[in-house]
């Protein structure tokens, strides 16, 4: 026993926008999504290469430098971490094509807050004060360069 | 090599690495879609990899040698590196609240790894 639904969809009114008039401005900005998401992808891959590394040198063989690289490479966390690095680096050619590079560039900056903040809480590596400071100027950099792109488009 | 030449060319060759790549990724004109296969044609995406690939190489020469509380703050100088470059190769234009952000997040960069 299934009711009927009556229920009325009224038409929505059709809005009067033609496409191309929309300024670019207000287009989804996926670039900006390409770089923030190459930014932490990178600062992941470090990590993740970093916990690797330190349990693959509990194990580092006996040999040449060649023969330990590889031991380190064959590592899961530090392939899947190299991996994961290299993801980044596409999502980072996609931003670079669409805005200054100039612009772009010192946002990497990030990563140097992201991985030295998971050092800390994934490895139990210290921060000091000095570092915590360097982590807030960076910030604070970042966000100017915001408003350094609505300058730009004027 | 001094321990010194090679973590300057690795700054160097670093900013330079970003200016090619936006040189190679950047459509000229031609209106053709952004598309990955097609990079691999040109020259200056092969100049990226390149230098990026040399700029590791030196970097883990320079580290091997120089004390990393030395050597990371400086990195932070190809931030305004890549700006001028990209001034002069790529023609962009650098607002003044950018040079501001550039040289903040120069000195954020420097202060992170002043204090290791």
């Amino acid at each position: 026993m299934r009711p009927e639904l009556a229920v009325e969809v009224e038409e929505a009114p059709s809005i009067p926008i033609r496409l191309e008039k929309v300024p670019n401005a207000l287009a989804f900005p996926w670039e900006m999504v390409a770089a923030l998401g190459a930014i932490i992808l990178a600062s992941c891959g470090h990590l993740l290469i970093k916990a690797g590394l330190r349990s693959a040198v509990l194990t580092t063989p006996a040999g040449g430098i060649f023969a330990r690289l590889v031991h380190y490479l064959l590592h899961p966390a530090v392939a899947v971490g190299l991996g994961i690095y290299g993801l980044g680096t596409i999502l980072w050619v996609y931003a670079v094509s669409r805005r200054s590079i100039s612009f772009l560039y010192p946002l990497t900056a990030l990563n140097y807050a992201i991985v030295t903040m998971g050092g800390k809480f994934l490895f139990g590596e210290s921060i000091t004060r000095g570092r915590w400071l360097g982590i807030a100027v960076v910030m604070l950099g970042v966000a100017l360069m915001q408003l350094s792109m609505k300058e730009e488009k004027r | 090599m001094s321990a010194f030449s090679a973590l300057w060319l690795t700054i160097i060759l670093s900013a330079c690495a970003q200016v090619f790549l936006k040189r190679g990724v950047t459509r000229t004109g031609s209106g053709a879609p952004f598309s990955y296969m097609s990079l691999l044609k040109s020259p200056w995406v092969w100049a990226w990899g390149i230098s990026f690939v040399l700029a590791t190489g030196l970097w883990l020469i320079a580290m091997s040698r120089i004390q990393v509380s030395y050597a990371f703050p400086l990195l932070s100088i190809s931030y305004p590196i890549v700006a001028v470059l990209s001034i002069f190769l790529l023609g962009e234009r650098i607002p003044a609240s950018r040079w501001m952000a550039i040289a903040v997040i120069t000195f954020g960069v420097a202060l992170i790894y002043r204090s290791s």
